[in-house]
């Protein structure tokens, strides 16, 4: 019996060692490596390039016409051509709304601005915001207000859209709030009451998304952005243009108060002569802009008429 | 693996018994297929986890990447911020998620403290569009780190930190349950192994002993048929093998103690029939022979005649000497000093004729009557024995000398009987009754047997030849 119990302890122990070897191989495996990475420093990590100083960097502030994404990806060849022809690095800002922008521009943190027509009416008036050039496309410097609806509705004109949700752009976009408000206005009623819901996505795109989707039964949008996104397979689809208003002034290529006269200067010439070189006239093509103008070309007397009977109202 | 033993270790697992053998091999079969098992499980269940957390990974890297576009571009940093915070608290396997910037460095993170150099570069998307996943062992353990592009990584890259915390624990757990089940199975194993080998190897064991018992010369024991397998068919001829063992040896047995009565009565009967012959030789023959010497000498001193008187002379002579011979005849028949002084007087005067009849120097030695406390049987039996071993000294040994010693050792007389003389080989045919030339020695063997007593020789060509007869005593007096 002695020799059983040792027997077995024997066997116990080599099946018990067998065990250990196995759980001890699959162990090794996941051990190995070299020195375990620290998650943190205690001091400042240094940055992967250091960034050049502020003044000698192109800021160009570029409103949210279109969605943050879009714009990048629409105006980063642009950018970099002006930043080249002025020799500086450019870099995009973008906020959230006009207004954040036009705030950006009252500041002076950026040297160059793409902004809306209204945000340019507004930024003049308020804190002298200065036209540098104005682009042209499809041979005109002016571009229209389209209200579009999802392709599958039933509306025929303006009226249809009463009783219906809408959406606006941003308070201070005039193809994407002015122009609709006075529209409706223009029908003897309030936005207020004819919409029985409306709503703001702050980018052109966000709107016809909007219709697309079917999250609103209308919008209103900027025909230039309409018709850069028209080119996408997806960018427009599944909405219709209902109704269009009459021209206003195309939105211009702006510059803060009180910008260095020699950079204003250098980049008004970049602007004007871009469609002079070949990749100049390929980023433009790109864009669907003829070429650059000077910022006498257009006017913008409607717009302000309509925001001083709106701000009336 | 030879633990101290001489032998192999083949060799000494072949020797352990069959009960060590089952239950070994069982309890082998189990821990090594539940270790087999345990090892896959764990190899499958971590490929399982492993690939769903860096599933979950991916998604969430992904998620925050297509979240954080916007905020990254409008330099929305707050929103951002609550952005991580958030996806750090709605999944606890989080380590840790930075968002760097088109240019690597980190533009917002979820760890207490700025992420570290290496942390920064352990990881990167492979391609602009695709997300990339790298397993990093980092101070806070295993990590997968997955590194996703943010608008094609121009915007910059999301870096999620999926810890293998909770899968770690997840395995220890299965791996726990794994070991827990198999050394239950294993104990169950053995515990059946136990109970099959003992239901096998208990009616083998229960042979073995009755097996050892016969061999012991104890047929009484029978092996147990507790049912009509191979071990009970086994068990039954082994008993039926044992009953006619037994009986064949009963009948054995009878037959040798009717041997021996035989024996024992043929002896008596020869013994008897010497006295018979002997007192008829001494009283009736003997007295006859007197009485005709008497008559001569009367005859002889009444005859005058000279030649008559030769003639009565011779006679007496031949007379005198047929009355030697049948006294001598007499005495060796059955001497009356056995009867009359014992066995060392009988001897010591057998001896001393025998000495002078073959001239044969005897020495004789023997302790005094009373030391020797012997029945009739056992005094006529040594009596005899040496009777014989002088008979075969002067028949073929060649000897000069001979010495006869007797002496007690414990409870027994030791008769010694030394010759010089050629002496033989001792094999076993001189000493078995077939062989006729030694129908002596086995006689000797039988008669020392027949009285309790035990027989031994002890001879070589050439260096003599002794006997030894042990012959028991009949009582042991005290005081030694």
């Amino acid at each position: 019996m002695r020799q059983f119990h040792r027997q077995m302890s024997r066997v116990a122990l080599c099946g018990l060692l067998g065990g250990c070897a196995v759980v001890s191989a699959c162990g090794c495996r996941l051990s190995g490596a070299a020195k375990p990475i620290p998650l943190t420093t205690s001091g400042r990590p240094p940055a992967a390039k250091p960034e050049p100083p502020r003044d000698r960097v192109l800021q160009v502030a570029i409103a949210p016409v279109i969605s943050p994404q879009e714009t990048l990806f629409a105006y980063k060849d642009l950018v970099a051509f002006i930043g080249e022809a002025v020799r500086r690095p450019a870099r995009v800002i973008q906020r959230r709304s006009y207004a954040e922008t036009n705030e950006v521009l009252r500041r002076g943190v950026c040297d160059l601005a793409f902004v809306c027509s209204l945000a340019y009416v507004r930024g003049q008036e308020e804190f002298g915001m200065e036209p540098l050039v104005i682009p042209q496309v499809a041979g005109k410097t002016t571009y229209q207000c389209y209200i579009i609806v999802p392709a599958r509705s039933p509306a025929r004109k303006l009226t249809d859209l009463r009783g219906k949700s809408f959406a606006f752009v941003d308070p201070l976009s005039n193809s994407g709030w002015l122009a609709p408000v006075a529209m409706v206005r223009k029908l003897g009623r309030t936005p207020e009451r004819f919409f029985s819901k409306t709503i703001y996505t702050y980018s052109h795109d966000n709107s016809i998304r909007a219709v697309a989707t079917a999250l609103v039964d209308g919008a209103a949008v900027d025909s230039l952005v309409y018709h850069y996104l028209a080119r996408r397979t997806d960018g427009v689809s599944g909405t219709r243009i209902l109704v269009s208003s009459e021209p206003f002034g195309i939105p211009p290529v702006v510059v803060p108060p009180g910008l260095n006269e020699t950079l204003k200067a250098e980049l008004r010439t970049a602007f004007l002569t871009m469609h002079q070189s070949e990749r100049g006239r390929r980023i433009l093509a790109e864009l669907l802009i003829d070429r650059f103008l000077p910022r006498s070309a257009t006017d913008y007397t409607s717009i302000r008429t309509r925001l001083e009977a709106e701000e009336r109202s | 693996m030879n633990h101290g033993g001489g032998l192999p270790v083949t060799a000494r697992l072949l020797n352990v018994g069959i009960r060590v053998k089952i239950v070994g091999i069982v309890l082998g079969t189990v821990l090594v297929v539940g270790l087999w098992v345990t090892a896959q499980t764990r190899r499958a269940l971590r490929a399982t986890l492993s690939r769903e957390l860096e599933m979950k990974g991916l998604s969430l890297a992904r998620d925050v990447a297509a979240q954080s576009t916007d905020l990254l571009l409008t330099d929305n940093v707050f929103a951002l911020h609550r952005l991580l915070l958030d996806t750090c608290a709605n999944n606890d396997e989080i380590q840790y998620v930075l968002v760097l910037n088109g240019q690597g460095a980190p533009v917002d993170h979820t760890l207490d403290q700025p992420p570290s150099l290496e942390l920064l570069r352990a990881n990167r998307p492979q391609r602009p569009a695709l997300a990339h996943v790298s397993r990093l062992r980092t101070t806070a353990g295993w990590i997968r780190d997955v590194a996703a592009p943010i608008l094609e990584g121009r915007a910059g890259t999301v870096r999620v930190g999926m810890s293998e915390r909770r899968l770690n624990a997840q395995i220890a757990v299965t791996t726990r349950r794994a070991l827990v089940a198999t050394i239950l199975a294993g104990l169950a194993g053995v515990a059946l192994a136990a109970l099959v080998t003992t239901v096998l190897v208990e009616p083998i064991r229960e042979l073995i002993e009755v097996t050892r018992a016969v061999g012991r010369g104890d047929f009484t024991q029978t092996a147990p048929v507790r049912a009509q397998d191979e071990i009970g068919k086994l068990a039954a001829d082994f008993n039926a093998m044992t009953a006619s063992l037994l009986s064949s040896r009963q009948a054995l047995e009878r037959e040798k103690r009717a041997r021996k009565h035989l024996l024992q009565k043929v002896i008596t009967a020869q013994e008897d029939e010497r006295k018979r012959v002997s007192r008829e030789l001494h009283d009736q023959t003997s007295q006859t022979l007197t009485s005709l010497m008497v008559g001569l000498k009367v005859l002889e001193s009444s005859c005058p005649a000279d030649a008559a008187w030769e003639q009565v002379g011779n006679l007496r002579a031949e007379l005198a000497d047929a009355l030697e011979e049948v006294h001598r005849l007499a005495r060796e028949l059955r001497p009356s000093a056995l009867d009359d002084l014992g066995l060392p007087e009988a001897l010591r005067r057998f001896i001393r004729e025998f000495g002078d009849r073959f001239g044969i120097a005897v020495d004789f030695d023997c302790p005094e009557p009373a030391e020797l406390p012997l029945s009739p049987e056992v005094e006529t039996a040594v009596y005899r024995l040496v009777q014989e071993a002088l008979t075969n000294v002067a028949k073929h040994a060649r000897a000069r000398t001979v010495s006869v010693l007797l002496k007690r050792r414990d409870a027994s007389l030791l008769t010694i009987v030394e010759d010089d003389g050629r002496g033989f080989v001792v094999d076993e045919e001189t000493t078995s009754p077939e062989s006729d030339r030694c129908l002596g020695l086995f006689g000797m063997r039988e008669r020392a047997a027949l009285i309790g007593g035990r027989f031994h020789l002890e001879s070589a060509p050439g260096e003599g030849t002794t006997v030894f007869v042990e012959a028991p005593l009949t009582e042991v007096p005290s005081g030694g």
